[in-house]
């Protein structure tokens, strides 16, 4: 449906997005996620046509347009900040992409009430937008794009500006009605739980290259560079050096059957246990998060720890713990070299790789 | 325990804050008053005086004067002269304020930079200078006429001394005011409002009329109102430049006084001026008041 070619855009000679490449099927809900700065808001206003790309290509149902002005392009575009025009009614508001396209009043209208009904805002046809709560400021602006049926619907981290309780609500409500209209959308976001929530797939992006695409799941369990393992959930990262097939870990000599060399071991919080033969640190913190605990621990040597635990296992402060890993992935040089399942300490046999 | 619903000091509570605020309030008059009083012994009290000696005739209370005003041809077309000069600049160097704040709003670098900066120049030249250099420029012999004699053009008619030199002195001078109130008008509409727009599949001239102008009204009407006011009270450029007949009211009114020796008639010209200029002023405000509202 939407094919993104090697896009590159520069910015008076910094590279905003560089070599950029992904494909959206019809219907996908492709989440861009990356920090602030990263280029997702960029590459998503070259998609649309508000700015141009130095290089690469755009294609909208095979068709090039690259070249194609914004508004002659099949996108319709949700902006942070809702960007209603203030004089004008919801209706009018809603109604306005129709009237560009010269449709009879009757049709507006008609078209415009139905699409108010499906976000939900038929009584609020009247009002002006200086009326209308953030949340449904961002339903207006959501119809506005609806009504003129747009093959791909972008959206540039629309709910961001919203308290935590709305955006959950709209996540849901927006989920629901793009699987109803099998609408192909592309969402920008810095936030991974949004994205992770709402996305079939995920473009993770950093410093404006895409690091990773894949399903949420599949990017939180098997990070393929550094940058997506530390945005993507946390982790704890110990920067070590393999010495034949052993590393320091935390303290503890682990079996690693990697190449020798300096690496970067991480481990989600979640994927820690306790064993009497781990890593011995200190609880510092005990936080009830209410369907688990998060405790911060500190090793010897000072490195910090994070491990999510059950609720009923939840120790108490102060405590020294022996934890080891389920799963620890290894870095280097930013790339991933290996997936230990459950290593063990060296003078243990069996440890697996 | 610190009990935070008690007050803390020998005082009693508010007793602390309503000598402040006597204070204050004190403080705040005091400030005024100079300016509230130079207002009404320099402007309102003068005023009240002309305008009740407009209508006294021999100790006795009479509209004649204003009879005389309004059934005299030549004043009245001096005051028609003076309104179309006043509607048709005001709304030329509207027109033309607009496109450069346009302009400015949605450009950037040098060349707008510099335009910006051409735009804003004619509100630091004084207005005997402006006529002045007009006159040299578009006047008999002026730099103008020997130009175009130079590539071969004779028949150059200067606007000199007619309707034509006022208005062009009156539009250039009153470019820089409009493009500021314009320009912060246009920052108050969103690049994303715009780019909205577009998305939809709007053009210029659409996004122009149904987005930028309506948004634009208020600070529109408040410019009209400035550069209206400014040029039917303009004395200057109309004496430098305009011509005998019809003249702008300004220049009526001081030679009803200076040459005519007629201080009656002048008063009453003066009036009818300042009650023309008094229903714009009070749309101005009544347009400021509105604005205010609507930020709050």
């Amino acid at each position: 449906m939407l094919q993104i070619d090697a896009i590159t855009k520069m910015y008076q000679g910094t590279p905003a997005v560089r070599d950029a490449s992904f494909a959206v099927a019809r219907g996908e809900l492709v989440c861009l996620l990356g920090p602030s700065g990263c280029g997702k808001s960029t590459l998503l206003r070259i998609i649309s046509g508000l700015t141009g790309s130095d290089s690469g290509s755009v294609r909208i149902e095979g068709v090039d347009m690259t070249a194609t002005q914004a508004n002659r392009r099949p996108t319709a575009m949700v902006f942070q900040s809702h960007a209603l025009w203030s004089h004008m009614s919801v209706a009018q508001n809603v109604g306005f992409g129709l009237r560009v396209r010269g449709l009879p009043k009757a049709e507006i209208a008609a078209k415009t009430a139905a699409v108010l009904d499906l976000v939900g805002l038929a009584a609020f046809a009247k009002r002006l937008p200086a009326e209308l709560s953030g949340g449904q400021a961002q339903r207006v602006a959501l119809a506005r794009c609806l009504v003129v049926e747009p093959k791909v619907l972008l959206m540039d981290e629309p709910f961001s500006a919203l308290d935590a309780h709305l955006r959950k609500g709209l996540r849901e409500e927006l989920k629901a009605l793009q699987g109803r209209l099998d609408l192909t959308t592309i969402f920008v976001t810095h936030d991974q739980e949004e994205a992770m929530e709402l996305a079939d797939r995920i473009v993770v992006m950093q410093g404006g290259r895409v690091e990773q695409v894949g399903p949420p799941g599949a990017l939180y369990q098997n990070p393929s560079t550094l940058g997506v393992a530390q945005f993507i959930g946390a982790m704890n990262t110990c920067t070590t050096t393999l010495r034949q097939g052993a590393a320091d870990w935390y303290g503890l000599d682990l079996r690693l059957p990697l190449p020798d060399g300096e690496v970067a071991l991480l481990c989600r919080p979640e994927d820690l246990y306790l064993d009497a033969k781990g890593a011995a640190a200190r609880v510092t913190r005990v936080i009830d998060l209410g369907p688990v605990t998060k405790v911060n621990l500190m090793t010897e040597a000072g490195d910090l720890i994070t491990w999510t635990c059950p609720r009923d296992q939840a120790p108490d402060l102060g405590r020294l713990l022996t934890l080891l890993p389920r799963r620890l992935h290894a870095f280097r040089d930013g790339m991933l070299i290996g997936l230990a399942q459950s290593p063990l300490p060296a003078q243990t046999a069996g440890a697996t790789a | 325990m610190l009990d935070i619903t008690k007050p803390s000091g020998g005082l009693a509570p508010g007793q602390t804050q309503r000598t402040g605020h006597g204070f204050q309030a004190l403080a705040g008059l005091a400030l005024v008053a100079l300016p509230v009083g130079l207002l009404v012994t320099l402007i309102l009290w003068p005023t009240v005086r002309m305008v009740t000696a407009t209508v006294l005739v021999d100790g006795t209370l009479s509209p004649e004067r204003y009879f005389a005003f309004f059934n005299d041809a030549y004043t009245m077309a001096n005051l028609r002269y003076t309104l179309e000069m006043g509607l048709v600049s005001a709304l030329a160097a509207l027109g033309i304020s607009f496109g450069l704040a346009l302009y400015l709003r949605f450009s950037a670098g040098r060349i707008a930079t510099m335009i910006h900066g051409l735009s804003l120049f004619p509100l630091f030249v004084p207005s005997i200078i402006i006529s002045y250099a007009l006159v040299r420029f578009l006047g008999p012999n002026g730099l103008l006429q020997l130009m175009l004699e130079q590539v071969g053009f004779t028949q150059y008619r200067t606007p000199y001394l007619t309707p034509v030199g006022p208005f062009l002195a009156f539009v250039w001078e009153n470019i820089p005011l409009p493009v500021l109130v314009l320009s912060a008008g246009l920052s108050q509409v969103s690049d994303h409002a715009v780019e909205a727009a577009r998305d939809l599949g709007a053009k210029a001239p659409r996004i122009l009329w149904e987005i930028l102008l309506p948004q634009m009204r208020r600070s529109l009407l408040i410019a009209f109102a400035l550069i209206f006011m400014g040029i039917i009270g303009a004395f200057t450029v109309p004496y430098m430049l305009g011509p005998p007949a019809p003249e702008m009211m300004s220049v009526f009114m001081q030679r009803t006084l200076g040459n005519l020796h007629d201080p009656a008639s002048a008063q009453v010209q003066a009036v009818v001026l300042m009650v023309i200029s008094s229903i714009v002023g009070g749309f101005y405000i009544a347009t400021m008041v509105k604005s205010s509202a609507g930020a709050r």
